[in-house]
């Protein structure tokens, strides 16, 4: 998650926002975010529908599946890789993304 | 006005700890570095720097978030840990571009895993791969599990992010540790350049 903290200025640049979703509660993410040093949004879905409708919940286990997903303007998902983030790969498919919402 | 949100990255997150491990390189394959006639190491045509000595063996980590990117690790004599490492870091932990609060940031997870409490020993301003860095002595014990380990990090710049050189030599708690490990590490560091910019510096 540092990785994204980082980068926020680059996302900035590609006019991305970031936000994390957790099935964890409320107040354990205020604190693993202070803990990091976090500033970008994180989204406490102790439900897990998120989860669900972006199909990174497991079968039977109460945490998220690991998944970075992409979404555009028009909210389509063009992006979704599992498991740890590959922020240069992130940064170049945003790149490219806002480079195709710029043209006429 | 300002424009707003156009693109969303939505994180699903797993709340565990997801350690990065560093392992020593063992597969063959081709070397990511060649030497030069001056003696020094350029590496992935990205830096050069001057290597330790032979004794020291490379260490290397793929990819991963947190991870070094390469390093150098010496079994030393005496008594477990006896170990001295250093390494370059391209996302040394914390995530501020100042130094004093990547500082801060940095040492609530360094060396996680051993729980110490660092005591810092020395901070000083340097001059590292052509512009202002800071260097930071820390020592940490153990008494538990009778260890010690000094840790010297320097904190850099490259373009807007901070990257880091550290180095940790681990002793038993009565162990001497060897000033001349250092002096190797400091050697890497004032020899370290940067041949080309950085992937963020391109975008």
């Amino acid at each position: 998650m540092e990785g994204h903290q980082r980068n926020l200025y680059l996302y900035e640049r590609f006019n991305a926002r970031v936000l994390g979703v957790s099935r964890d509660d409320v107040i354990t993410l205020k604190y693993w975010a202070k803990g990091l040093d976090l500033t970008f949004p994180l989204l406490s879905n102790v439900t897990s529908f998120l989860g669900v409708s972006a199909n990174a919940q497991p079968d039977g286990r109460p945490i998220f599946s690991r998944r970075t997903m992409i979404i555009d303007k028009a909210g389509i998902i063009r992006y979704v890789r599992d498991g740890s983030p590959d922020f240069k790969d992130i940064l170049l498919f945003l790149k490219k993304l806002n480079q195709e919402g710029g043209k006429p | 006005m300002k424009r707003i949100s156009l693109l969303f990255l939505c994180l699903f997150l797993m709340m565990a700890w997801l350690s990065g491990c560093a392992t020593f390189e063992t597969e063959k394959k081709a070397v990511p570095y060649r030497l030069t006639a001056q003696g020094t190491v350029i590496w992935e045509d990205e830096f050069e720097f001057l290597p330790p000595p032979p004794d020291w063996k490379l260490l290397r980590v793929e990819t991963g978030e947190n991870d070094i990117n390469f390093g150098f690790v010496r079994p030393d004599p005496g008594a477990f840990p006896s170990l001295t490492t250093f390494a370059y870091d391209e996302e040394p932990f914390g995530c501020s571009t100042r130094f004093e609060d990547r500082e801060k940031e940095f040492f609530k997870r360094f060396l996680f895993n051993a729980i110490f409490h660092f005591q810092i020993l020395e901070k000083k301003k340097v001059q590292v791969v052509g512009g202002e860095g800071l260097a930071v002595t820390v020592e940490g014990k153990d008494p538990v599990k009778k260890e010690k380990v000094r840790g010297k990090v320097i904190f850099a710049k490259r373009g807007d992010r901070v990257v880091g050189f550290y180095i940790t030599q681990w002793r038993p708690i009565d162990g001497t540790y060897d000033p001349a490990a250092f002096d190797i590490f400091d050697k890497f560091v004032s020899s370290f350049k940067f041949l080309k910019k950085s992937f963020y510096e391109t975008l």
